[in-house]
């Protein structure tokens, strides 16, 4: 913590903050590390208490701190397993951060294949009930269905139950009912990207429409020309640390270089354009300027 | 853990934090109330769908919701009133078994499904912000609706198998006791669903805990033949199970008028157990969201 500049304000109102974010996973590893006793009743007892030798602590993403103003387009880019779905996730409230909060002006809504439904019920129930679950009045639904279902694209698959759709059909659902409310803060997981060619044009359509209304727009993609297009600002993360926050291009050229390092082998040129990059990135600390309350929650 | 490898400057940022809310955080009591009742379209549609594409796979489709229950009496008849010739000394033993057995099956199934909602619902958990407090009611309710076919059984059976009841004005008391049973499910549903979010090992346990509370509700004998200690027999008659099933035996059954005491008691407990549930489980809403 080194240079302390003056305080700067950040004008107007922003869309989404996370005011020193962090998240922590405990999960159970099947390797065989450390000392595990050979008596099982002992080992029950350690298990019980939850105290296990294989359980692993991973940390999925450092302490991270952001102001996102409205208006923004944020690209998150960086390799597999280093935070990005995670920092989504937090930020749309799928996971709770174990450190920190993340304020946001709107109940953000998150455009993926995570958004699970109810299997046994069929295609046009389930846009009813995601569409209720998402806080619409059932006037809206109706005016909105033939909407869905076109997008969706299932036709008459519409009628069947959901247990029996592929893993194509259903996540084209998903997506469709996800992006029938109008959300001021969109975010768009890239993982959502199958389907097959007819599909991803409408999509993609869709998803520039609801840009252009959005406040603001979070992106995860592994297509740096996508992040480039899309975006006005990119993070990179790696290992769950945040290293570079800022324009597209120059983001996007920095973590082009390293991946291109790192595949050819060289891991130390690779570690220091990195830590090039890290070296510039200024951490930002929030002072919260607060003149009456704030609000507990949404009133949706 | 911060990487000490490379320290970064830090920049000071003031930020209005005025029109920001934390995502995920729980709201004031009465507004999650209000939020809940927002999302009353949510919980009526998801009841009434599950309830009816639990059946469309067969033939006779919804139809089944109500033979069900009339075979599962007639089985009772077939075993105990033509084959063995019990009755366990009471009056209209087969009426008396099919009112404690159907009573018994609506309260536990809302109670289990109730308790199980979060956790079976995760997924519509993680993929949409909304008042958790609907997962429980919407099962309940769900059991609820399955309970329209199961009372009307009930009501065919106590008619047509011998000895054969007589319809009465009194019958209309069924509902409301009814009415009152429900509100103490949904409280216990709520305390169960909390605690079975956070520690899941108890799913397991509930089977016998409901099992054991059938035992204790007179289902199919009578506490006056087995219980002769007064001070054990009133507190097993505060139990809100078999309150509710004795209400509906001496109406359906004895044309008799039930006493008050057993209203005032369910009542109460129907209230408290909603109030504390509910309280119990708004405390825990943050909690449910899990990765």
């Amino acid at each position: 913590m080194s240079v302390a500049e003056e305080t700067i304000f950040v004008e107007g109102s922003p869309c989404v903050v996370l005011d020193a974010v962090g998240k922590r996973f405990t999960v159970r590893s099947s390797e065989q590390s450390g000392w595990v006793s050979r008596n099982p009743l002992k080992r029950m007892a350690r298990r019980i208490v939850g105290r296990q030798a294989r359980a692993v602590t991973v940390q999925a993403l450092n302490l991270t701190s952001l102001v996102v103003e409205r208006g923004e387009s944020i690209g998150i880019i960086g390799r597999n397993g280093s935070g990005k779905s995670t920092m989504m996730k937090l930020i749309c409230g799928q996971q709770k951060p174990s450190a920190g909060a993340v304020y946001a002006s709107s109940t953000p809504i998150m455009l993926g294949v995570n958004a699970a439904l109810v299997p046994e019920l069929s295609g046009d129930q389930n846009i009813v009930l995601g569409c209720l679950a998402m806080g619409l009045e059932r006037a809206a639904i109706e005016a909105k269905f033939s909407e869905i279902v076109e997008l969706s694209g299932l036709e008459k698959s519409i009628h069947l139950p959901m247990k029996g759709y592929s893993s194509g059909m259903s996540s084209r659902l998903r997506f469709a009912i996800a992006a029938a409310v109008e959300p001021e803060i969109l975010l768009v997981d890239e993982a959502l990207n199958t389907g097959d060619a007819q599909f991803l044009d409408r999509s993609r359509m869709k998803m520039d429409e609801l840009r252009a209304n959005a406040g603001c727009v979070f992106i995860v993609s592994h297509s740096l020309e996508t992040i480039v297009d899309m975006s006005t600002r990119v993070l990179w993360l790696d290992y769950g640390d945040l290293v570079m926050d800022g324009d597209p291009q120059e983001v996007t050229a920095a973590y082009r270089q390293f991946t291109a390092h790192l595949s050819k082998g060289n891991n130390v040129s690779a570690q220091k354009i990195k830590d090039r990059a890290r070296e510039q990135l200024v951490t930002a600390q929030l002072m919260p300027r607060v003149t009456g309350r704030r609000k507990e929650g949404f009133t949706s | 853990m911060v990487d000490d490898a490379v320290e970064a400057p830090v920049q000071a940022l003031s930020v209005d934090m005025r029109n920001l809310g934390r995502v995920g955080a729980r709201p004031r009591f009465l507004e999650y109330l209000v939020q809940l009742w927002d999302f009353r379209g949510f919980i009526a549609y998801d009841a009434r769908a599950r309830v009816l594409s639990g059946t469309r796979r067969d033939r006779l489709g919804s139809a089944w919701l109500l033979l069900n229950p009339v075979f599962n009496g007639l089985t009772y008849y077939l075993i105990f009133g033509v084959l063995l010739h019990t009755s366990a000394g009471i009056d209209d033993f087969i009426g008396y078994l099919v009112v404690g057995l159907f009573i018994f099956q609506y309260c536990a199934g809302a109670i289990s499904e109730g308790a199980r909602s979060i956790s079976s619902g995760r997924s519509v958990v993680q993929a949409f912000s909304f008042p958790r407090a609907a997962l429980p009611i919407g099962a309940n309710l769900r059991e609820a609706l399955r309970a329209v076919p199961l009372v009307i059984a009930m009501l065919l059976l106590v008619i047509l198998l011998p000895p054969g009841e007589h319809i009465g004005l009194k019958w209309l008391l069924v509902i409301p006791a009814l009415l009152l049973i429900s509100p103490f499910n949904l409280g216990v549903s709520f305390i169960l669903a909390r605690i079975i979010s956070a520690v899941g090992d108890v799913a397991h346990l509930l089977p016998f805990a409901i099992r054991a509370w059938m035992y204790g509700s007179a289902v199919f004998y009578s506490f006056d033949r087995f219980v002769t200690h007064p001070q054990l027999l009133q507190l097993l008659r505060m139990n809100p199970l078999f309150n509710v099933i004795d209400i509906v035996r001496s109406v359906l059954l004895y044309n008799r008028l039930p006493e008050w005491q057993s209203w005032a008691g369910l009542g109460m407990f129907a209230f408290g157990a909603l109030v504390i549930g509910l309280v119990f489980f708004w405390q825990g809403e943050e909690g449910y969201v899990r990765g």
